[in-house]
């Protein structure tokens, strides 16, 4: 009886009513739109048609599939570059030195520097006329004439992946960090005292103990690559012959650059399709270390 | 109740005093920048169409080169576009066919002040589409000591393919530069770089009925040239597009390289430079890319005939003239005005020698797909993985897609 007659307290959903209508207009319509639009012909003209399932159909059947394979190379390439590095920067970081806070800060630039002139930056150093890579590699006779990095479809590549990993570790150095910080030091003393080598107490008790960071940084950081859109176009636009363009770069070729809106709303929704399992993995991964830590 | 009534009364003056001074709005999108001489006499000409025409007031918002166009069409299909809008003429037949803009109504005598082969430019359907704003007709520019240093004739520049190639190849051997500079980036100006062997060669992309007609003899033959000078380039071609190449002529990196007359002002002061008109191929006679951009007038911006008189205003015979002359492009019209030029500045011999064999950029309805078409072709001869036969023909079917 009292269940029936105990009253809905309407107050916290009214609190959430703004949040939620903003969310609508700015998350929910436009995908809604750009699902809608992957059914329909929309081009420049304000008339379109209904097509059916006609845009995915002539996405497979085109280069798109060569292109997902590409997208999921070039990020678990820069993505187990950045943790790998990240790791050992945060070691390094974590390592009880003199001046270790001015090492901390001198870290950050390439994370906190504007992407679009950290790119611009890395450009430059690619050309092989006037860059500091290829004069460098000329003077220790590695190379012996001017290297264009950005020329070549597997140089291009690499060079594209060397540029986000550069721009990406600061964030994965200090996220581990962080997770060393707190692990207790009484954990690495005992081991110390037991005899245990600097290796070993890495393998058996920063790594087990980091490892929830180390998941949960690799499925964020696989989101943040996937989606690279600016170091790729502008250092590339996708060449040489398709060599860097990964999905974001296909999608924004064939929606914005050809104004094929139709076409470019079902490669959207299939990137959105892709980043809804990356982002089901992250809260389910994030659920059960919340839930261990309860527990 | 007087006091309310002055409160109501001087409102309504002010408001009527507000609505007044509120012009309406011409949103005109120029590319590039306001640095160029020519924009402060365009700037002059809108102050004087202003003066003239009271209520309206334009705003020009100047767009980076590289999102000029694509801001404009974007802004066009999501039903806000500009009133007047910069953009190149080989866009006019892709917005005129999705009723973008209007036709720009020209008289006879509007007509007849053009050569044939830049009206053919903005024509489709029998309307023009566009009016012509900056013109480009391109030339071989060599570097003289470059060429004494490899033991050739500064005085007598290449006028085939074969003695490019041959010019190139002695420079690169006999000195530390390289002998051309060759562009392939993926982006337009591969494409127009490209079109000028296409034209030197006797080939076309397009005919005068529509068909694509770019699987040729000429245009193999042209694709294989520009493949070849690849060997006798700077490294890596495919990371320049045209602007990077003057960097490396004034440098005396390159010994020689394509490009319209805007340069003559750039290229250092200390380079000993010459140009000539596009060496021919086997197959051709002297030619260039004609290119030109248009002021395009935008449908449903609600002031389209004041943007249609302003445009008109801005590139009149006289107007456009000074405009060409202070931006350094190759005069649109064959006045009086041109044939002092040679006499003043012999440089330009080479720019306006070939304008009535060139031939115009492809007039497509996906200009971006034919560029990428193109583009893709050039590429994939530069870094040697397709044969010319097989590129071109590769190109040619896709293009199908695009007449």
């Amino acid at each position: 009886m009292n269940s029936v007659n105990k009253k809905i307290d309407w107050f916290p959903y009214l609190l959430l009513l703004p949040a939620t209508i903003i969310t609508l207009i700015i998350v929910a319509w436009p995908l809604v739109e750009t699902i809608r639009l992957s059914f329909t012909n929309t081009s420049l003209s304000q008339t379109f048609e209904y097509v059916g399932i006609d845009n995915y159909v002539k996405m497979f059947e085109k280069k798109f599939p060569s292109v997902i394979a590409r997208t999921f190379y070039w990020m678990a390439i820069s993505v187990s570059l950045k943790m790998i590095l990240g790791i050992i920067g945060a070691v390094l970081l974590n390592a009880a030195v003199p001046g270790r806070t001015l090492f901390r800060v001198l870290i950050m630039p390439p994370w906190v520097v504007p992407i679009a002139i950290g790119v611009f930056i890395w450009g430059w150093m690619y050309n092989g006329q006037f860059g500091m890579i290829s004069g460098l590699a000329q003077r220790l006779g590695i190379l012996s004439g001017p290297f264009e990095f950005l020329a070549y479809r597997n140089s291009a590549f690499m060079s594209t992946i060397v540029t986000d990993v550069w721009i990406g570790t600061p964030m994965v150095t200090v996220y581990l960090l962080a997770a060393m910080q707190s692990i207790s030091p009484d954990l690495h003393e005992a081991a110390w005292t037991d005899g245990a080598s600097r290796l070993y107490r890495f393998r058996r008790i920063t790594m087990p103990l980091i490892m929830p960071a180390v998941a949960t940084m690799s499925l964020l950081s696989a989101i943040w690559t996937f989606n690279s859109f600016d170091i790729i176009w502008i250092l590339t636009e996708g060449g040489p012959r398709n060599a860097t363009t990964t999905m974001i770069i296909d999608t924004y070729k064939t929606a914005i650059s050809r104004f094929r809106y139709g076409e470019g709303s079902a490669r959207a929704v299939m990137i959105v399709l892709f980043l809804s399992i990356f982002s089901a993995f992250y809260f389910l991964m994030v659920s059960k270390i919340a839930k261990k830590s309860t527990a | 109740m007087k006091n309310k009534l002055r409160l109501c009364v001087s409102a309504l003056a002010l408001m009527t005093t507000a609505s007044a001074f509120s012009a309406e709005k011409i949103h005109m999108i120029n590319c590039g920048d306001d640095t160029g001489k020519g924009i402060q006499l365009q700037n002059e000409l809108i102050k004087q169409w202003e003066a003239e025409n009271e209520g309206y007031t334009v705003e020009v918002e100047f767009v980076p080169w590289g999102q000029c166009q694509e801001k404009s069409t974007s802004l066009a299909s999501a039903g806000n576009p500009p009133a007047i809008s910069y953009m190149g003429s080989r866009t006019l037949k892709q917005l005129a066919k999705n009723d973008l803009i209007i036709p720009v109504d020209m008289t006879e005598e509007e007509q007849a002040s053009y050569a044939a082969p830049i009206l053919a430019t903005i024509t489709s359907d029998g309307k023009q589409w566009g009016l012509p704003r900056a013109f480009s007709t391109k030339a071989l520019y060599y570097n003289k000591d470059l060429f004494k240093a490899a033991g050739l004739d500064p005085e007598n520049p290449p006028k085939t393919w074969d003695e490019m190639y041959e010019a190139a190849k002695a420079i690169k051997e006999k000195t530390d530069s390289d002998g051309f500079g060759l562009a392939a980036a993926s982006f337009d100006n591969t494409m127009h770089q490209f079109m000028n062997y296409v034209y030197t060669n006797g080939g076309e992309v397009i005919n005068d009925k529509g068909e694509i007609v770019f699987n040729s003899e000429n245009n193999v033959e042209a694709l294989a040239f520009y493949g070849k000078m690849a060997s006798v380039s700077q490294d890596g071609p495919i990371a320049y597009d045209r602007a990077k190449l003057r960097p490396l002529f004034s440098e005396s990196r390159i010994g020689m390289f394509i490009s319209g007359p805007w340069e003559r002002s750039q290229i250092k002061e200390d380079i000993n430079w010459g140009v000539t008109t596009i060496p021919v191929g086997p197959k051709g006679k002297p030619g260039t890319l004609l290119i030109t951009d248009s002021l395009a007038v935008f449908k449903n911006s609600g002031v389209e005939s004041q943007a249609l008189s302003l445009a008109k205003l801005l590139t009149n015979s006289e107007n456009q003239m000074a405009f060409e002359l202070a931006e350094g492009y190759t005069p649109l019209r064959d006045l009086p005005e041109v044939k002092g030029l040679i006499d003043t500045d012999p440089t330009w011999k080479a720019f306006l020698d070939s304008i009535p064999t060139g031939g115009p950029e492809p007039f497509v309805t996906d200009y971006v797909g034919l560029q990428d078409a193109i583009n893709e072709a050039v590429q994939s001869v530069v870094l040697e993985e397709v044969d010319a036969a097989e590129a071109v023909e590769t190109a040619a079917e896709t293009l199908e897609d695009y007449k």
